[in-house]
């Protein structure tokens, strides 16, 4: 199973879709989860899931706005997009009764 | 980020490979990241990296059974090799009849060769099984060098004898880098050869015996050498 950071990540990338690459992906965590991203743990955690299979990457042109650096970009493959929803599904089952969860639905 | 700030983050991103550089490098630029923020950054991706190689087995054995010891048995084997050729050559006279010459040149030659080819054979296999983490294995070698060479009291050698191995080991690690595959037939003539040498040349007694730990980077080479042409075969 994904790691939480992973699960963040894959959803980051599902998210922007083809404007998934290494800062944008980085943004969207931090402003999403208030929390620091760091870039060492950014590629690092890339390199893993696409050496698992859950992600592809390339090297896109380089841009100006860069200083004529290419970008990373990333695409997170069928067999992510599963993993995700495996995770997904298993944080939502194990959270079933939980107390925020009660509290949020309304239930007692 | 001031330039000479960005300059700092630039040199510590040179330590990434290159792709992976221009990503982050391109990806700091476009965020506008501080001077701190962006250097400790590159740093912790450059400190993962690193440590990423040391899961793997290879690195381990380049440092603790090639660049320490090697380089430490190898010193010991350039000492030999130059005492012998002092005693050959600078005090020819202590030598008593012809055939101790001849025996004495031989031995000699023998013993350059064994050195020759064990130095090659190590510096081969430590480029090729540590190239990521190269640097601590020729640290490792280098605090071998050291601490021989601050307790070298040989009046009569000078100090350099000690270092009679850098050469070819260097050459070899150079041949690593450059990816050159080993032919397997060349491979198992310097392997059946430095054993030879050893054979030879072993008395059984005292430090010799400690070269015989110099004998399995030419194997090595030759099983390396034996599974790439296997690989080559089936491609």
């Amino acid at each position: 199973m994904l790691g939480e950071f992973e699960y963040l990540l894959i959803s980051a990338a599902a998210g922007l879709g083809d404007r998934a690459y290494g800062a944008a992906i980085r943004e969207e965590i931090e402003v999403t989860t208030g929390r620091r991203c760091s870039i060492g743990a950014l590629y690092t955690t890339i390199d893993r899931l696409e050496t698992k299979g859950l992600l592809k990457t390339w090297m896109s042109d380089a841009t100006p706005q860069r200083g004529g650096r290419a970008k990373r970009m990333v695409r997170v493959t069928p067999k992510g997009v599963q993993a995700a929803k495996d995770f997904y599904d298993a944080v939502t089952r194990v959270s079933h009764g939980a107390s925020w969860v009660v509290n949020r639905t309304g239930r007692t | 980020m001031t330039s000479i700030h960005w300059r700092l983050v630039e040199v510590l991103a040179r330590l990434l490979k290159p792709g992976e550089r221009e990503a982050v490098l391109g990806d700091l630029l476009e965020t506008g990241e501080g001077a701190w923020r962006g250097s400790r950054d590159v740093l912790g991706l450059v400190i993962r990296r690193q440590l990423s190689h040391w899961k793997n087995w290879q690195p381990w054995l380049a440092v603790f059974g090639l660049a320490l010891p090697g380089s430490l048995v190898l010193m010991g084997t350039s000492v030999s090799v130059s005492s012998m050729y002092e005693r050959l050559i600078d005090h020819r006279i202590v030598v008593e009849s012809p055939q101790a010459i001849h025996e004495g040149f031989f031995q000699l030659l023998c013993r350059s060769l064994l050195l020759i080819g064990c130095s090659w054979a190590c510096g081969f296999v430590m480029g090729s099984l540590s190239r990521r983490t190269l640097w601590l294995s020729i640290a490792s070698s280098c605090f071998a060098c050291l601490f021989c060479l601050l307790r070298f009291r040989e009046p009569s050698l000078s100090r350099l004898c000690l270092f009679l191995f850098l050469l070819p080991a260097i050459w070899g690690v150079r041949q690593a880098l450059r990816s050159i595959r080993i032919n397997f037939v060349l491979a198992i003539f310097l392997a059946i050869a430095v054993t030879a040498f050893m054979i030879l040349l072993s008395n059984g007694r005292g430090l010799w015996t400690l070269n015989w730990s110099l004998v399995w980077p030419a194997w090595y080479i030759v099983a390396t050498a034996q599974r790439t042409g296997r690989q080559v075969g089936q491609s």
